[in-house]
């Protein structure tokens, strides 16, 4: 029996006006779901022609989750974004080019070749790069929300992980700090049902993962993930009430990996019926729709938006190639930082 | 000036910046209303609030964690380990994420953990080590091992200030043994300098932390017998000052190096190594390591007397090397 | 460590495009011991003056190359070799090639001991009673320290004439010193006599100059015994003739050579002015703003950093944030493209101490850099820059430069263009003027207000009077309204 709220479906335009968006902010997160797999889409292709190098991971299917909560976050949120949530980089703005150039190890990647894939985030956008132990960022965002509560400020932070994260000590440390504290944070749990090839039952035992957050003194939501709105509304609703001073939340939002662990995996170990079941909810097919009926999206509109995303993207790889491999002799170099390097957004 | 113990100074250091900089704030378990298992942070909350000392649940992932992202935001946080050997529990975080986090995407992070680390008091196993050189080996990570009250307080102020993860060791051995002059206002001491504990002429010994009385002590013993003895305290590991330790191996052409830490992969290791590959020319002996062995730190006294080194230790050990 | 064998001092490559330098200065002479690394002379190429440290430790053998004169790049400078290697080639007929170890018993003795390692060190010397001298495990006198290795090279010591107090009777650090110091060196008898041998006992020779000194003297020219005797007939190379092929000085005038890096500005200068269309605005700035925070700033940044926040800083500041919004200023023109760029590399115009030259480092990526890490960034390379200690890629590759002819009191100047930029920029006096203002009713009052006049120099084939005007607006904005979250 489980113990957390199970979020509704945004049913019309007139119901998603009242949470905040027009229709013009629906053709953005629209606009942005499609640059979000075209990014991958395109990132898989120059991984294939050699020209990314070590592994390449996608978000297939869970584009309207990633999206969907960055368009809740306000400006001066910060959030600690996983490899599984490219939309919430797009979202906030960083420019597709350089993620190219951060598959690529380019010198103009966020990471500037240190780091790869996903591993990146750009500070002055309010996000924290990742790390590969994904569990670790949760208490790096308690963090940042401990730092808000102490200045007074009412900003939010946005914590995500995964099913597979869950299992791990940090993910307990980190909301229990937040619960015990209140803390300003919202925890976004990207349930995709496979941690690699681990299945949820070898991962967790309780029904839902949301059901913990009563364990940790705050409410828990289970959201349909690929309903953009309706992760949208559910985000909102929790970070106005953590900017409120309501104390965490813990959103979990179920998707399908729609792809392997990584490009190198077919994930034989999923069910066939289980793809062809979730394809049918394809997240961006599902919200084209939703326009076509409740905002009257035309023709002509939906062909611009694809036309305008192919552009993007076209100019971001030529750009992204064009950009410097990084220079050998500074591989040991910017290890630590120096004072004046502290002239970020927040060490003003 | 006024005379502190090596406790004080930390204290006195703390919160002399949290006095002046906002930014600055404590976290650990038990530090709050309690005042820290050592009493480091002794009233400070009265004076500056449960929001700038906060007493932590027993999570010292989410406290190190904690502090990283809120050093992100533009904090200053000071993470207290209860003992540094609670400070395996926060691995992940220092290593993966804090250490490489301004490398991969060029976000500093100023964080201080304090340590208290060190034995000789039967503290048993898991509250008595000195794993100072697990972490030296991880760059992006400042090591800080202060002997003395009045580096205490500037090398603390320092690490403070610095942009980077820094974790101060503080050996628990000297928080009240210890007492000198401590200048009252705020000063920063400089990583990567040595001090020279003692001037000498026959054998250099290169020490930190506690040791650094451990080897005054043996030196005191070989004056009567003629033996002039440098002891360089290093202060800091990361960064270490290589130039005092080679101009001091040059003069005496005898190194003894001395750690509380096992010895296998220890940072003595890395001492020796840099004065065998740059100063070979110049030794008249090799260079001699004393250590402790490499097992778990012991409780019961004659175990833990034979697991630190002793001033004997020390003083039969330079012995051999001037008679070398 | 001495070095073993002679080192070739060589005319090193300052930057991929420099060919060749001139000596300006030799710091040390020949039969000057040097260490390794120590500055060793100083050379002048058109990108860069600078020090050339000594690749190895020992004594001037030679100096091959003179004072003035300018040669390729890899050019044979100077020898440096060890000490009794020195007095061996100047016995020694001359020749041009140093390979030839002159002392085979100590050079290669001193040659081992730094390339094996000290527990299989034979004993250096020649009359070393041969096989148990290797013996590690015997007695332990014959294990020779690497220290002792060294001095005993150094000093041409037989290590087996020193009295050993170390453990089983081993030579240590101090026994060998002592032994130097008491003169033992005697010892080995071979080496330090050289000097005595060639000099007669002539009568007292009226020229000083000729005179051996003790320390080795100068190996190749004049071997022959008897310098005295040759010198008083013809004290020919006196007062020497101006270079052959240069014209007559005329009475009252006096020559002296040009400098590598005169010749350099000199070329560049008239480059510069033949390939842009110089144009200069000007434009006056109320700096009251700036006056104010760097009073604020001062001590902080003089006491926490140790740099000073001068004008120049806060200027470079604004320029650089301004420059993001010109990107044709901050370009250049490239045969029939413009280019344009996505970061600024900031060059200052720096005068040499000597006041002979100007040098122009350059602060690569000045856009990512606070009001800190520019003060830091210029004060640093205008330090080294001074000191002639810039490497080759920190005076290239700038991309606007700034010149500060105001530190004497000028107001105005039309400096010439660091090719190939578009633009420069020049700053001023900061003086306190009558300056017409509004009070709070909005009524004109005159006030006493800092003023400081800026100019851009562009180059009008690029850049049009009218974007220069707006740059000077815009920059003039910054400064007058500084925002304080811009540093």
């Amino acid at each position: 029996m489980a113990i957390a709220r199970e979020a509704e479906p945004v049913g019309s335009l007139h119901e998603i006006r009242e949470a905040g968006l027009d229709r013009e902010d629906l053709f953005g997160i629209y606009r942005n779901m499609m640059i979000t797999r075209g990014i991958e889409e395109r990132g898989h292709i120059l991984y294939k022609q050699g020209k990314v190098p070590g592994s390449f991971y996608t978000g297939r299917g869970n584009e309207a989750s990633s999206v969907g909560v960055a368009t809740a976050m306000g400006p001066e949120d910060i959030g600690t974004p996983l490899h599984r949530d490219m939309g919430v980089h797009v979202t906030r703005g960083v420019e597709p080019w350089r993620i190219f150039a951060q598959y690529m190890g380019r010198e103009d990647g966020p990471t500037r070749g240190r780091d790869g894939n996903v591993h990146m985030a750009d500070a002055q956008l309010g996000l924290i790069a990742m790390v590969s132990h994904l569990p670790a960022m949760l208490p790096v965002a308690v963090g940042a929300a401990l730092a808000f509560r102490i200045r007074e400020e009412k900003r939010v932070a946005v914590a995500w992980y995964g099913e597979g994260a869950s299992a791990r000590g940090d993910t307990h440390e980190g909301m229990n700090l937040a619960g015990v504290r209140r803390l300003p944070v919202v925890f976004i749990c990207d349930n995709n049902q496979w941690a690699y090839s681990t299945p949820t039952h070898l991962e967790y035992a309780c029904e839902t993962l949301a059901d913990r957050a009563q364990a940790y003194g705050f409410d828990g939501v289970v959201v349909d993930g690929t309903d953009v709105l309706a992760v949208y509304r559910e985000t909102k609703r929790a970070i106005e009430k953590a900017r409120g001073g309501d104390g965490p939340t813990l959103i979990e939002s179920m998707t399908l990996r729609m792809e392997g662990h990584a490009v190198h995996d077919d994930a034989f170990y999923v069910p066939k019926e289980l793809f062809e079941e979730w394809a049918k909810r394809d997240p961006i097919e599902r919200f084209r729709s939703w326009l076509r009926e409740n905002a009257d999206m035309s023709d002509e509109e939906e062909d611009e938006i694809a036309a305008g995303v192919k552009r993007i993207l076209n100019q971001a790889i030529e750009r992204a190639e064009q950009s410097q491999l990084p220079d050998p002799s500074t591989v040991a170099q910017r290890v630590f930082a120096r004072p004046e390097d502290l002239d970020t957004p927040h060490h003003k | 000036m006024a005379e502190l113990t090596y406790l004080q100074a930390i204290s006195d250091g703390l919160r002399q910046e949290m006095r002046r900089d906002k930014r600055v704030f404590v976290i650990g378990e038990d530090v709050g209303v309690y005042g820290g298992a050592f009493k480091v942070t002794l009233g400070f909350q009265e004076e500056f609030g449960p929001w700038r000392v906060i007493d932590a649940p027993l999570s010292e992932t989410a406290i190190v964690g904690g502090c990283t992202g809120a050093a992100i935001m533009g904090m200053r946080p000071v993470a207290e380990m209860q003992f540094a050997d609670f400070v395996s529990c926060a691995w992940d975080q220092l290593v993966t994420v804090a250490a490489k986090q301004f490398y991969r995407v060029g976000t500093p992070i100023p964080i201080v953990v304090r340590l208290p680390s060190g034995g000789g008091f039967s503290g048993g196993p898991f509250h008595s080590q000195n794993p100072e050189s697990s972490f030296a080996h991880i760059a992006g990570l400042k090591v800080v091992c202060p002997s003395t009250p009045e580096d205490a307080k500037g090398l603390l102020i320092s690490a403070i200030e610095d942009p980077n993860p820094v974790l101060y060791f503080e050996h628990k051995h000297l928080y009240r043994r210890i007492k000198a002059d401590v200048p009252e206002e705020r000063y920063t001491t400089p990583f990567g300098k040595a001090r020279v504990h003692r001037e000498g002429d026959d054998v250099t010994v290169v020490t930190w932390g506690a040791m650094v009385y451990t080897a005054a002590e043996a030196a005191q013993q070989l004056e009567g017998d003629g033996i002039s003895v440098e002891i360089l305290d290093l202060r800091t590991l990361v960064p270490w000052d290589r130039d005092a330790v080679l101009e001091s191996a040059k003069k005496t052409s005898k190194v003894l190096v001395l750690h509380e830490d096992t010895r296998t992969g220890g940072f003595g290791g890395e001492i020796a190594a840099t004065i065998a590959e740059e100063a070979f020319e110049h030794l008249d002996a090799p260079i001699v390591r004393i250590t402790a062995p490499d097992s778990p730190v012991p409780f019961s006294p004659p175990l833990e007397k034979a697991f630190i080194p002793q001033v004997d230790d020390v003083a039969a050990g330079l012995r051999e090397l001037a008679e070398y | 460590m001495a070095t073993p064998t002679a080192v070739d001092v060589v005319m090193p490559q300052m930057g991929v495009s420099v060919s060749e330098g001139t000596i300006t200065k030799w710091l040390k002479q020949e039969g000057e011991e040097i260490q390794a690394d120590e500055p060793l002379l100083e050379i002048s190429t058109d990108k860069v003056d600078t020090e050339v440290p000594s690749p190895g430790s020992g004594v001037v053998q030679q100096i091959l190359v003179q004072e003035g004169e300018t040669v390729e790049v890899g050019t044979r400078l100077a020898v440096i070799g060890a000490p009794g290697a020195a007095r061996e080639e100047e016995a020694a007929p001359p020749e041009p090639e140093p390979e030839p170890v002159p002392e085979p018993a100590t050079a290669e003795a001193a040659a081992e001991v730094s390339a094996v390692s000290s527990a299989e060190t034979p004993a250096p010397a020649p009359a070393a009673p041969e096989p148990e001298a290797v013996d590690v495990s015997g007695d332990g006198k014959s294990f020779v320290s690497p220290v002792v290795a060294r001095i005993a090279s150094e000093h041409n010591v037989d290590v087996s004439q020193v009295q050993g107090t170390g453990r089983g009777g081993r030579v240590t650090k101090k026994d060998i010193l002592a032994f130097v110091e008491s003169g033992g060196q005697a010892a080995a008898p071979e080496a330090p006599e050289a000097p005595a041998e060639p000099a007669p006992p002539p009568e007292a020779a009226p020229t000083p100059a000729a005179e051996p000194e003790p320390a080795p003297p100068p190996p190749a020219p004049a071997p022959q015994p008897p310098p005295a005797a040759a010198a008083p007939p013809t004290p020919a190379a006196a007062p020497a003739p101006a270079p052959p092929a240069a014209a007559e000085a005329a009475p009252g005038e006096q020559f002296e050579p040009m400098t590598a890096m005169r010749k350099g500005i000199a070329e560049h200068m008239r480059r510069s002015l033949d390939t842009s269309a110089h144009v200069t605005s000007a434009i006056e700035v109320d700096m009251s703003k700036v006056v104010a925070l760097r009073d604020e700033l001062k001590p902080e940044f003089q006491k926490s950093y140790g740099v000073n926040p001068t004008y120049l800083i806060f200027v470079a500041r604004a320029v650089v944030d301004t420059l993001k919004d010109y990107p044709w200023i901050n370009g250049e023109i490239r045969g029939e493209k413009i280019v344009t760029r996505n970061y600024v590399n900031l060059g200052f115009a720096v005068e040499l101490a000597d006041g002979k030259g100007l040098i122009v480092p350059v602060v690569k990526n000045a856009e990512g850099l606070n009001l800190l890490g520019m003060a830091r960034s210029v004060t640093d390379v205008a330090e080294r820059a001074r000191n002639k200690q810039l490497t080759p890629d920190e005076v290239q590759g700038g991309t606007f430069t700034i010149t500060n002819p105001g530190g004497y009191g000028t107001f105005h100047g039309t400096p010439v263009i660091s090719q190939p930029q578009a633009a420069i920029l020049g700053t001023y006096a900061v003086v306190k003027r009558p300056w017409v203002t509004q009070d709070e009713h909005g009524k004109d009052v005159i006030a006493i207000r800092p003023i400081m006049n800026l100019t851009l120099t562009y180059d009008h084939r690029l850049v049009d009077g009218a974007l220069a005007g707006r740059f000077l607006r815009d920059l003039r904005q910054k400064l007058e309204t500084w925002d304080e979250a811009a540093y």
